[in-house]
């Protein structure tokens, strides 16, 4: 901010005249549900960046004699060296799902970012521009709304040869169609505002009042939906790569993981169960932040949630 | 009269929505690399063979003309003819050579209409467990929201949304089926088959019900007119029954509406997983094996499905709340 503009942000920081997004920011931390799955989500994190640094155990490398290795305190047959045992190949079940979570978080992320800025995009184009542009834009979005994502989904990744880039790119077309529509709602709310049609008046570009005054208004009712559906995506993802369609092999990644395990689930449980525990766990983190910026949401504008 | 034109308006929308669908699926199916025909004749066919069946399928048109003509069949009720699927239901194996245009293939509608039922009586199961489970705890959390029963709802409302179906189904039969022999788990010889994927979709579904049952209960149970209820001196369980769920009706039912197409994803991989011989388990065998009409048929019928429910929906909210604008 200059320090020539003059209004709130020159005044005194009170309680009162913290924006919306701050006091959202401020109660969802304050939440109980947010501490956890903040700490989950760090701890999860750590063991993303670090642990394959430290460790020199290959998330690829087969090692025939090493196979259905139990996890430590499982059985006699257990060894340090593969915390939580190993596969049907040998290889160790912590590193590949550490290295799962990798690529599972950075598609979800990824897919999500990409669909925020497209709806985001066009749906405060249309909100703002209003007239034809919205009718058009918000046709497709309908349209868009209607069709079985999931099966053509699997159609575009079953018949070409799937990679991260297109399993990125086929998530994002997805999603994006609900954030067009939350975002224009917002811009449509905020257009008739005194404050832009002073803008119009002292002669700001529409991309102008656009990217530097519609964008944040919209942040706060976008942001929960954003860390959710994240992890919705990742969700997807494992789908994906248990129909087959996922990360190409030998790349870990949690669906192909769980859909080799489910052969061995009588001998060896931990193949198919500890990568599902780590997908378990992110995800828990991810709808704990999630829900605690939903209700902090509520809270400030006034909306009442059912519990706690 | 009003709804009639109503009607009309929609379902006019709806079949330009389907076209729509029809032809995105069309289209990519077409584009993304991958020759169907290949697949159909067999790897051994001699190329002039595969030219001379594709020219005959029409698959060597420009896309446009294909899809014009596709259209039209579906139009006049005729989804086409699976690539590899004859009518007796053996699949061919790659190394047979067949001729699809003279062999008997199965229609895509007689297909689809062999597995819809099955699909239909497991989602109806499942949105039946997914209600009764949550309908009470929903409802509990709303009314006190600073109770025992709403930090309940938010915790099992957490775990099930964290939980993947698919893993939880693999769970599910390895305990239940595998260990416990206490029900049958994969494929489908009757009835008992589909409690377990049904139960494994019910937990998808919940999380979704308990939030927003539990949300517009208690926004409702703060209105004027729930007050004046009680200054009018309507019993408690009057005031909930006929004020409080009447009006927490319509936002769940458009949540339904549109938590429709993630429910569809989940069915394909449920079903999937416990061979469950519905459509879910189909579209999957037909995207492996590349069988561009059924896919498409399937991907039809879905929109139009959707469609349908979202009109219904609409048409239920403004029946139950007649301040819904149509």
């Amino acid at each position: 901010m200059d320090a020539t503009v003059y209004g709130p942000e020159s005044a005194p920081r009170l309680a009162l005249n913290k924006s919306p997004a701050r006091r959202i920011l401020e109660a969802a931390v304050r939440s109980p549900g947010f501490k956890v799955g903040m700490g989950v989500l760090l701890l999860l994190l750590f063991a993303m960046v670090f642990y394959p640094m430290l460790s020199d155990v290959s998330a690829t490398t087969i090692n025939v004699r090493a196979r259905f290795l139990p996890p430590i305190g499982v059985g006699d047959k257990w060894i340090w060296a593969h915390p939580l045992g190993t596969d049907q190949l040998g290889r160790d079940i912590l590193m590949r799902s550490v290295v799962g979570l990798r690529y599972s978080l950075f598609i979800g992320v990824a897919s999500v970012f990409m669909m925020l800025m497209l709806g985001c995009g066009l749906g405060i184009y249309a909100g703002y521009r209003a007239g034809w542009r919205d009718t058009v834009i918000m046709r497709i979005t309908d349209a868009q709304l209607s069709i079985p994502m999931i099966i053509l989904a699997i159609s575009i990744l079953g018949v070409s040869t799937p990679t991260v880039q297109s399993i990125i790119l086929v998530l994002a077309m997805s999603g994006w169609p609900l954030y067009a529509r939350v975002a224009r709602s917002v811009a449509l709310a905020e257009r008739s505002m005194e404050y832009v049609r002073g803008l119009e008046v002292l002669g700001a570009s529409h991309w102008r009042i656009m990217l530097l005054y519609m964008v944040p208004t919209i942040l706060p009712p976008i942001v929960f939906i954003a860390v959710l559906d994240v992890a919705r995506m990742m969700i997807f993802e494992t789908i994906l790569g248990f129909l087959g369609l996922g990360v190409p092999p030998p790349a870990p990644s949690f669906g192909t993981m769980i859909s080799d395990g489910r052969k061995y689930l009588i001998n060896a449980w931990w193949i198919a169960s500890c990568p599902g525990m780590f997908l378990a766990l992110a995800l828990l983190s991810l709808n704990l932040i999630g829900a605690a910026f939903e209700r902090a949401r509520n809270q400030v504008f006034g909306g009442s949630d059912g519990s706690q | 009269m009003y709804i009639l034109s109503y009607l009309i308006k929609r379902l006019g929308q709806g079949l330009f929505i389907v076209a729509f669908t029809s032809m995105v699926i069309f289209t990519l199916l077409r584009v993304v690399p991958g020759d169907p025909v290949r697949l159909i004749v067999g790897g051994m066919a001699p190329a002039d063979v595969v030219e001379r069946v594709a020219k005959d399928m029409g698959l060597r048109d420009p896309i446009p003309v294909q899809y014009a003509r596709y259209f039209g069949e579906v139009m006049l009720g005729d989804l086409g003819r699976s690539y590899v699927r004859p009518q007796n239901g053996m699949i061919v194996s790659g190394g047979q050579f067949i001729d699809p245009t003279t062999s008997n293939m199965a229609t895509v509608s007689s297909l689809i209409a062999e597995r819809l039922p099955l699909t239909l009586a497991l989602g109806a199961a499942a949105i039946f467990m997914a209600i009764t489970f949550s309908f009470p705890l929903g409802l509990a959390a709303g009314l006190y929201p600073h109770s025992i029963c709403a930090k309940l709802a938010f915790f099992v409302q957490s775990i099930f949304v964290s939980i993947p179906n698919f893993w939880l189904a693999i769970v599910l039969i390895f305990y239940l089926s595998v260990q416990l022999r206490w029900l049958p788990a994969l494929g489908y010889q009757g009835p008992s088959y589909i409690f377990l994927p049904a139960l494994v979709l019910a937990v998808e579904i919940s999380p979704v019900l308990i939030r927003a049952l539990s949300v517009s209960i208690a926004q409702t149970m703060q209105a004027e007119f729930v007050t004046e209820a009680r200054v009018r001196g309507l019993p408690e369980r009057r005031i909930i029954l006929g004020h409080g769920l009447r009006n927490a009706a319509v936002p769940l039912m458009n949540l339904l509406g549109i938590q429709l197409s993630s429910l569809i994803g989940g069915v394909l991989v449920i079903e999937y997983i416990f061979d469950y011989p519905g459509l879910g388990q189909l579209t999957v065998m037909a995207v492996a094996n590349r069988d561009f009409p059924l896919v498409q048929g399937i991907a039809i019928l879905t929109s139009a499905v959707f469609v349908l429910i979202n009109i219904l929906v609409d048409l239920a909210s403004f029946s139950i709340d007649p301040r819904v604008e149509l």
